[in-house]
């Protein structure tokens, strides 16, 4: 019996790349009770599969048999080129900041266009954040989103285009900044 | 019903649930229309969600889009997206679980979160937190949520219930019952008209009456789930938050009606084959399989047809359900009806790969299968689901589901953005042009 708990237990960690916590182990064997859950870790702990860290979480030990083991050691010895990777970034991370915040819009027109933003461009911007000054936003106007620098100017507050063709907009009543405006994209 | 009054939360529970969340979403695209009767559900002919305004109007989920136009002619009926109400629904689990890692994901719209003994870490109070979430959760997606707090799952529903929309209510214990007195025994989770009418005819009618009547007295009339929920109502919380994505399932369903309604064999079999090749592809992204294949049609008499499939062997690939499917279709499907929808339940789930082997070979087949489906599903990631699908799902995966009016699908299933495909797109909410 135990080894087939071991199984599920290390086809979860192969699937998910981090130990179930005890509840989803309880849940993951049949246990109706976390007392249970409790009895098994203390017994896998004896055996060299799993330990628990300081805080009680779990840490997985021998769980992929006694071959694997030397394949987690090595890791900590990582490669030269592992070691560099640590400090870079993937392209999600540096375009955006708070992913749940963050929304795409499409350009249409040419309002933005001195600020290198054209026609079809995709914009990610961020909802819920105090917009500054010069900062580009996504503003509502007349019920439509429109794309402009964000201005203050002598405590006036006003929109502004990026094309000399276009008026600047001064809100007759409460303006509604919906997002700031954090990347723009353009795919060829 | 002193325990009341001991401690204020002896366990802090918050529901949290999006307010008309699909056509919420939808405004939230579209600014113009803030403040009108907004529905969504076009492509079904019913209202799957509508506003506040369409809901003063009359409007309540369900009803016909021809009923609707009656009783307000100036409503917006839009057809359903459910990619970006999924796409919504994952935002709002993360925004909570920045507070607590303890969020169950209970339905598209809403879920619980255990707050319990984080005041330390969060510097507030559990109604400060509470607060802060509902702040966070509505100046990030643009739509309002209504929140309850208390100590058990049952209560905060309650709490999340009372003032919607955009409510925040606190049910403290010491307050409960004067919450209780004023909420009927049919309005709590868990009890349906049937066990609410029972309740009634014992003189239970509010839910301090049910919270305060005795023990032995209730357990001779219900049965244990409503045991349960009586602890709850009295501040004991029975029901735990069950953390985690929601990848437990106990059955997977896919269900689409179609229009026109159609007695062509061919094509209602291909909706059906559609429907296993998609609860397929969700089986088998959890790692489950099942050997319990229920099938059923809903003619458009809404009578429905079913039946139910054993397999030899628990399978997560097509193949085999839609032959056996093949076999017995004859049974359900009548050439003199004509149907609006199929449907297909995977059940008596269990994780993949611990399997016997049969006695007929069907193994060696199954293993085929599998390994046939670890291609189609790379396939599929690459260029989009459906791009390999089987044969006789043809008719169902040519014919948009809906013709007509009805047929016009949600704006973000056009290419918006070069690179994009009608398969695959950008896992972000669109919120639509800006000049």
């Amino acid at each position: 019996m135990i080894e087939k708990y071991k199984e599920k237990i290390s086809s979860f960690y192969k699937r998910k790349k981090r130990m179930p916590s005890y509840r989803e182990m309880g849940t993951l064997l049949g246990f109706s009770s976390t007392n249970a859950v409790y009895k098994l870790v203390n017994k896998l702990q004896s055996e060299h599969f799993l330990k628990k860290d300081t805080s009680g979480k779990l840490i997985p030990m021998n769980i992929f048999g006694e071959i694997k083991v030397l394949g987690l050691v090595e890791a900590g010895f990582p490669s030269s080129a592992e070691e560099e990777l640590a400090d870079t970034m993937s392209l999600d991370e540096y375009l955006i900041e708070n992913k749940e915040a963050t929304f795409l819009l499409k350009v249409k027109g040419d309002s933005m266009i001195d600020a290198g933003i054209r026609d079809g461009d995709m914009v990610l911007a961020e909802r819920g954040k105090e917009p500054k000054d010069r900062q580009i936003v996504i503003a509502e106007v007349d019920g439509q989103w429109t794309m402009k620098f964000f201005r203050k100017y002598n405590g006036k507050i006003f929109l502004e285009a990026a094309n000399k063709k276009f008026k600047d907009i001064y809100p007759k009543e409460e303006l509604n900044i919906a997002a700031v405006v954090r990347a723009v994209i353009r795919k060829y | 019903m002193e325990s009341f009054f001991l401690n204020r939360y002896p366990k802090a529970i918050l529901h949290i649930d999006g307010d008309s969340f699909f056509a919420s979403c939808e405004i939230a695209q579209r600014p113009n229309l803030k403040g009108l009767p907004v529905v969504t559900g076009r492509e079904r002919g019913i209202a799957s969600s509508m506003s506040y305004e369409a809901k003063a109007l009359g409007v309540t989920r369900g009803m016909s889009v021809y009923e609707i136009k009656k009783i307000c002619p100036n409503v917006v009926i839009l057809p359903s997206d459910y990619e970006t109400y999924s796409l919504y629904s994952k935002r709002m689990y993360e925004i909570v679980r920045r507070y607590t890692p303890e969020v169950e994901e209970y339905s598209i719209d809403e879920c619980f979160a255990d707050i319990t003994g984080t005041r330390r870490i969060h510097h507030a109070s559990y109604q400060k937190i509470a607060e802060k979430i509902k702040n966070e959760l509505q100046n990030e997606l643009g739509i309002t949520f209504s929140v309850g707090l208390s100590a058990t799952k049952v209560l905060a529903k309650i709490g999340s219930k009372w003032q919607k929309p955009d409510g925040l209510v606190f049910i403290p214990l010491k307050d409960a019952p004067a919450f209780l007195r004023k909420t009927n025994v049919g309005k709590i989770w868990g009890i349906g008209p049937q066990t609410s009418a029972l309740l009634n005819k014992k003189k239970i009618y509010t839910a301090y009456d049910l919270a305060t009547a005795k023990e032995e007295y209730i357990k001779t009339f219900l049965s244990k789930p409503f045991t349960e929920i009586w602890r709850e109502l009295r501040g004991e919380a029975v029901y735990s938050v069950k953390a985690g994505e929601k990848n437990i399932y106990k059955s997977i369903s896919k269900t689409r009606t179609f229009t026109p309604e159609s007695n062509d064999r061919k094509r209602v079999f291909a909706e059906l084959s559609k429907n296993i090749e998609n609860a397929c592809i969700k089986a088998r992204r959890h790692h489950l399989s099942s050997d319990r294949v229920f099938l059923f049609l809903k003619s458009n008499a809404f009578k429905y047809c079913a039946l139910e499939i054993k397999l030899s062997i628990p399978t997560n690939t097509p193949s085999g359900i839609v032959v056996e499917a093949d076999k017995v279709f004859n049974k359900i499907f009548n050439e003199n009806t004509k149907y609006r929808a199929t449907g297909v339940v995977l059940s008596n789930l269990r994780e993949s790969k611990i399997h016997q082997a049969s006695l007929f070979g069907e193994s060696v087949q199954r293993e085929n299968d599998t390994k046939i489906y670890e291609v189609v599903d790379k396939i599929s990631a690459k260029y989009g689901k459906h791009s390999l699908f089987l044969g006789s799902s043809y008719e169902a995966m040519v014919a948009p589901s809906h013709r007509g009016r009805r047929g016009e699908g949600a704006k973000r299933k056009d290419i918006i953005f070069k690179g994009e495909t009608k398969r695959k797109r950008v896992n972000f909410p669109y919120l639509g042009e800006v000049v």
